[in-house]
C-alpha cells in the first residue's frame, strides 16, 4: 500500500496553501484549495474571488491563467467532456482556433444502427450515447442533444415506427446549419408530427397543440402571440401527415398493421428500410385549410412554410433562441445586453447556428470568472463526461440505467418544454443517483482505472473546494479517489 | 388552537417525567407539532394531474344539453355518469371516488380557476405552483409554508416529493428542504461505509452559486436515509393496483401513493407530500386516455384511503388534487380537447366535509370557448394551509380569499 503517492503529497502541500488563503478571505467565506498552480504562474491566492459566489465564496476561476483551463471550460460546454489526452491536444490551439475547430467540424455519422433496432427508443438512445461517448466531432453531437431538448419529442407515439431514430438523425444533420431549415425539418418531422398531434389536425377541425408550442416553446416565447394566433396557426398547419417514401422519394404504401404484433410489424417495415425507405412529413391538400388566415399580423392563404417564415420574421425569435442557448451554454441568467448582442449576430447571419455558437463562445461573459462552474451538468452530460474522462464507452448500459434515477431518459422529457437546466436537476434523490453512478463506475470488476492524478488535473482544473480536497486526502485507493472525483460538486458543474 | 388527540398524548408522555423513555417516533412527532410553520400532526398530500385534466369529463354536467352538443364523440354517455346530484356526476372511471363521496369523504370544488387564465402549460403550472396568477412569485406555495416549519424543526422529511426524481416547483422555496424519494430502496449511498462517509463529506461547504443547493441535497438525503431505517416496518394493508404506467405518464400513481402511505405511517415528521401523474394533455383520443388515467388515480386513491384506515392514520391525512387547467368545452377534430381554463379540485379524506362546493361553470356563457371560473383556486389552498395544517395562509398567499368550509 502506498501512503506516499505523488497525489497525496501534492494534495497535502496544496491544502496547506489553501488553508492559508482561507484565513486571508475573512468574512467573505472560505477560500479554495488549489491543487495545482496553472502554467507555473498563478497560485491559489491569485485567482480566487470570494464575493458573489454563495455562502462559501466563489470558485477560484482559472480561466484567466492559461490555455488549458480555458480549453477545458470550452470542451465541457461546447463538447461533451474529454480525456486528459483530448484536453492536451485542444490546449495546444489558441482559444479562437479551438472555437473555430469545434464549431466548423462536421458532424460525424454514427455507425449505422441496424434497421430493426431503429424501432426501439432504448436501442436508439444506447447507440446515441455510445456515439456521444466516442465521437471526435463533439460539438455537432452536443447540438443534437441541445435540439433534442429544445424541439423535444417523446418516444411514446412512435411505437413500432422508426421515428425516434429519424429525428435524431435530423437534428444531427441540420443542427449546426440554419434555423429555417431546421425548423422546417421539425414541422415535417414524423416524430414531431405524432408527438404534437399535427397528424390529427384537419381543415375542418384544426388541432392547436403544435401551433401553440411552436410559438411558446420553440421560437417566440409566451407573451409574443395571441390566442387568435394559436387558432390561426393551427389552421395554417393543418393537413400535415407522415408518409413512407422509397429510396427515390416516391410514395410507398404503408403496410397494414392489422393482426400483427408491434415486433412483427417492425420487422416488416425494417425490410423496407433496409431497401432505402424513409418516413417523411408531407402536406396533404385534401385535409389542409386553404382559406385565408391572419397569423402574427400576416394575412393570406398561409401554410406551414409561411408559418415558419412568419415566425422567423418576428423580433422576439432571435432573442428567444439566444436566451435559450446562452442559458444552456454560457450563464444561468444572461443579461439583456448579452442576449441582444448574440441575438443580433444570429439574426443578421440569417439564423446561422454556427454564428450563434461563435458569438456565445467568444463573448467576454463566456470566459469571465463568474462563468466558471456556473452551469450544472445534466445527467447525460455527467455520464457522458464520465465515460469520456475514463475512456470507457463500455459504460453506456450503466449510464442508461442511471439516467432514469437522475431523471433524464433520452426521448422521455418531463414535458413538452424539454429538459430542465442547472438548479432544475438538483434534488436529494438525483444527487444520490449521481454518487451511486460513480460507485458503479469505480466498482467495475476487472477494469483498471486510468491515472487519477492526471484525471484530477484535467477534469477539475486542479481547482477543488475544501471538502473535495479533504476527501481526496483521506482516500486510500485510486478507486476511492476516482469516486471522490466523479461524485464531487466540481465534476457536476461546467 | 385546540390540541389534537396526538398533541395531547405526546404532551402527556413528556410530562410523566424521569424514567419514561419517549419512543423516538413520538419524540419526532412532538417536534413537528411544536414548530413554527404548521401546528398539528396533520398531513397534506398533493396529487398533481399533469398536462391539464379535462374537468368536464371528470365531473360531468350530464343534465346540460350543451355538454352533449359540445362533446359529440367524447362526451360521457348519460347512462354511464355516476350521479352526484341532479345536474352533475362523476366519470364512470371514478367508481372508488364515488363510494368515498357517498361516505362523505370527498369535497369537490367546482369551477376552480383565476382571472385572465393562461392557456400555456408552463404559465398555468406557474400560477398554481406559486399561487400567483400574476406569475411574479418566486417561491412555491408549499415550500413557502414549509420553510418556516423547517427552520424550527429541521426535519428533512417534513416535505417530500414521492415516486419522482426531481423537486416539484410548488415545494421549492428559499429555506425549504425537500426530500425527493423515488423509492426507499434506492434512497441510499451504495458501496458500503467508506462511500457512505465520503459522499456527504464532499458536500459540506461547496463554493459557488449552487453550493448551498448541492449541500442541502446531500444533507437532506443523508438525514432522510437515517430516518428511513425504520420505514421497513410498514406493510401495505391493502392491495395497490399494479404499477404499470399508463400511456403518457412517467409515474405510477399507485406506487407513489403506496410510498406516501409508508412515509406517513412510519415517519411522524412528514407534513406535506407531493405525488404526480402526468399524461392528461389529451389533445387526441381523450376517451381512451383519460379513462385509463382516471382509473389509475381512482384505484390508487381508493387503496390509499383503505391503507390509511387500516393503519389508523386516516384522521391525519387529506389529499388535494390539482391540474394546471381544464380543457376547451368543445371537443376538437382528434376526439380530444385543447387547452382550457377552470376545472374541479378534489379534496379527499376522512377529515373532509364531503359534498359539492362552488358553482358548476356555465357551458353557454363562455370566454372564447372556455369556461369562466366560479371559485378562486387559492380559496382551496387557504383552506388547506389554515384549516388543515394550521398555518398562516395570509403570509403564504399574500391575501385572503373567500372561505371554503372543506373540513369537518
Amino acid at each position: 500500500m502506498s501512503t506516499t503517492s505523488p497525489l497525496r503529497v501534492r494534495l497535502t502541500r496544496r491544502q496547506a496553501l489553501g488553508l492559508a488563503a482561507g484565513g486571508a478571505a475573512g468574512a467573505a467565506g472560505l477560500r479554495l484549495v488549489t491543487l495545482h498552480p496553472w502554467g507555473g504562474g498563478s497560485s491559489a491566492g491569485t485567482a480566487a474571488s470570494a464575493s458573489a459566489g454563495g455562502a462559501n465564496g466563489a470558485w477560484a476561476s482559472p480561466l484567466g491563467s492559461g490555455p488549458r483551463p480555458l480549453a477545458a471550460h470550452l470542451l465541457r460546454r461546447a463538447g461533451l467532456g474529454y480525456s486528459p489526452q483530448e484536453l492536451d491536444a485542444a490546449a495546444k490551439l489558441s482559444y479562437s482556433d479551438l472555437v473555430d475547430k469545434l464549431v466548423s467540424t462536421k458532424a460525424e455519422q454514427p455507425a449505422a444502427l441496424p434497421a430493426e433496432q431503429r424501432f426501439q427508443y432504448q436501442m436508439v438512445s444506447r447507440w446515441w450515447l455510445q456515439h456521444m461517448a466516442t465521437t471526435a466531432a463533439p460539438l455537432p453531437e452536443r447540438m443534437t442533444l441541445f435540439w433534442h431538448g429544445h424541439f423535444t419529442s417523446d418516444f411514446r407515439k412512435a411505437n413500432a415506427l422508426p421515428f425516434v431514430y429519424q429525428q435524431n438523425q435530423l437534428y444531427r444533420r441540420l443542427g449546426t446549419g440554419d434555423l429555417r431549415s431546421l425548423l422546417l425539418g421539425v414541422v415535417y418531422d414524423p416524430l414531431m408530427i405524432r408527438y404534437l398531434d399535427l397528424d390529427q389536425s384537419t381543415a375542418k377541425a384544426p388541432n392547436e397543440n403544435f401551433s401553440r408550442e411552436v410559438m411558446e416553446l420553440y421560437t417566440l416565447g409566451a407573451g409574443n402571440y395571441t390566442e387568435q394566433d394559436v387558432r390561426e396557426g393551427a389552421r395554417a398547419l393543418s393537413g400535415i401527415r407522415f408518409v413512407l417514401l422509397d429510396s427515390g422519394g416516391a410514395p410507398l404504401q404503408l403496410p397494414r398493421r392489422m393482426g400483427m404484433t408491434a415486433k412483427e410489424y417492425a420487422q416488416q417495415l425494417a425490410q423496407l428500410i433496409d431497401a432505402g425507405a424513409t418516413f417523411a412529413g408531407r402536406l396533404q391538400p385534401r385535409v389542409h385549410d386553404t382559406g385565408t388566415k391572419t397569423y402574427l399580423g400576416r394575412t393570406g392563404n398561409l401554410g406551414p412554410d409561411e408559418v415558419v417564415d412568419t415566425l422567423l420574421a418576428q423580433p422576439s425569435c432571435a432573442p428567444f433562441i439566444a436566451t435559450k442557448a446562452l442559458t444552456y451554454f454560457c450563464t444561468p441568467s444572461p443579461s439583456k445586453d448579452l442576449v441582444t448582442r448574440v441575438a443580433n449576430q444570429f439574426r443578421s447571419s440569417k439564423y446561422d447556428v454556427k454564428t450563434l455558437l461563435r458569438a456565445i463562445f467568444t463573448s467576454s461573459e463566456f470566459t469571465d470568472p463568474s462563468s466558471y462552474r456556473s452551469l450544472v451538468r445534466s445527467p447525460v452530460d455527467y455520464t457522458v463526461a464520465t465515460m469520456r474522462a475514463l475512456q470507457r464507452p463500455q459504460l453506456v448500459p450503466q449510464a442508461m440505467a442511471a439516467g432514469a434515477t437522475m431523471d433524464q431518459v433520452l426521448y422521455d422529457p418531463p414535458t413538452v418544454a424539454g429538459w430542465p437546466v442547472n438548479a432544475g436537476w438538483v434534488s436529494s434523490s438525483a444527487w444520490l443517483a449521481r454518487v451511486n453512478f460513480a460507485q458503479t463506475v469505480v466498482a467495475q470488476r476487472g477494469v483498471t482505472l486510468p491515472d487519477v492524478t492526471a484525471g484530477l488535473h484535467a477534469q477539475l482544473d486542479g481547482v477543488v473546494g475544501p471538502d473535495t480536497a479533504s476527501v481526496l486526502n483521506h482516500a486510500a485507493t485510486d478507486a476511492d479517489r476516482w469516486y471522490a472525483l466523479l461524485s464531487s460538486p466540481e465534476f457536476q458543474l461546467k | 388552537m385546540s390540541l389534537t388527540r396526538r398533541d395531547f398524548l405526546a404532551g402527556g408522555l413528556l410530562a410523566t417525567g424521569a424514567g419514561l423513555v419517549v419512543p423516538p417516533v413520538l419524540a419526532r412527532g412532538v417536534l413537528a407539532a411544536n414548530s413554527d410553520g404548521v401546528h398539528n400532526d396533520h398531513v397534506l398530500v398533493v396529487l398533481q394531474m399533469g398536462g391539464g385534466n379535462d374537468g368536464l369529463n371528470t365531473v360531468v354536467p350530464y343534465a346540460d344539453s350543451a355538454y352533449h352538443d359540445a362533446r359529440p364523440t367524447i362526451g360521457v354517455a348519460l347512462d354511464k355518469v355516476l350521479h352526484l346530484d341532479g345536474s352533475v356526476g362523476l366519470n364512470p372511471a371514478l367508481a372508488g371516488l364515488k363510494s368515498l363521496y357517498d361516505a362523505g369523504r370527498v369535497a369537490i370544488v367546482q369551477g376552480a380557476g383565476y382571472d385572465n387564465p393562461t392557456y400555456s402549460h408552463f404559465e398555468a403550472l406557474q400560477v398554481w405552483e406559486y399561487a400567483d396568477p400574476q406569475r411574479r412569485a418566486t417561491d412555491g406555495w408549499l415550500g413557502k409554508l414549509m420553510a418556516a416549519q423547517q427552520k424550527a424543526a429541521a426535519d428533512s422529511l417534513a416535505a417530500c416529493a414521492l415516486g419522482q426524481a426531481s423537486t416539484p416547483a410548488e415545494l421549492r422555496a428559499s429555506g425549504a428542504t425537500v426530500s425527493v424519494i423515488d423509492s426507499i430502496a434506492a434512497y441510499d449511498v451504495q458501496g458500503g461505509a467508506v462511500r457512505q462517509a465520503a459522499a456527504p463529506a464532499l458536500y459540506k461547504r461547496t463554493p459557488g452559486i449552487y453550493g448551498a443547493l448541492f449541500d442541502q441535497a446531500l444533507s437532506t438525503a443523508e438525514s432522510g436515509i437515517a430516518a428511513l431505517k425504520d420505514a421497513s416496518s410498514y406493510k401495505p394493508a391493502t392491495q395497490y393496483a399494479d404499477t404499470a404506467t399508463v400511456y403518457g405518464s412517467k409515474n405510477s400513481i399507485a406506487s407513489s401513493l403506496q410510498l406516501t402511505a409508508q412515509m406517513i405511517v412510519t415517519q411522524p415528521g412528514v407534513k406535506v407530500c407531493h405525488v404526480v401523474l402526468g399524461g392528461f394533455d389529451t389533445h387526441q383520443d381523450e376517451a381512451v386516455r383519460q379513462t385509463a388515467l382516471l382509473t389509475d388515480v381512482d384505484r390508487a386513491l381508493s387503496a390509499f384511503m383503505q391503507d390509511l384506515d387500516a393503519h389508523g392514520v386516516a384522521d391525519r391525512v387529506v389529499v388535494m388534487t390539482w391540474s394546471e387547467f381544464g380543457r376547451r368545452v368543445r371537443e376538437n377534430g382528434s376526439r380530444g380537447t385543447d387547452h382550457g381554463s377552470a376545472a374541479p379540485v378534489f379534496v379527499v379524506g376522512k377529515p373532509v366535509k364531503g359534498g359539492l362546493y362552488g358553482a358548476a361553470p356555465s357551458l353557454t356563457d363562455l370566454d372564447n370557448g372556455n369556461l369562466k371560473h366560479t371559485v378562486d383556486f387559492r380559496s382551496v389552498y387557504q383552506a388547506m394551509i389554515q384549516d388543515w395544517l394550521g398555518g398562516d395562509a395570509q403570509s403564504v398567499l399574500g391575501g385572503s380569499f373567500p372561505t371554503l368550509p372543506l373540513l369537518a
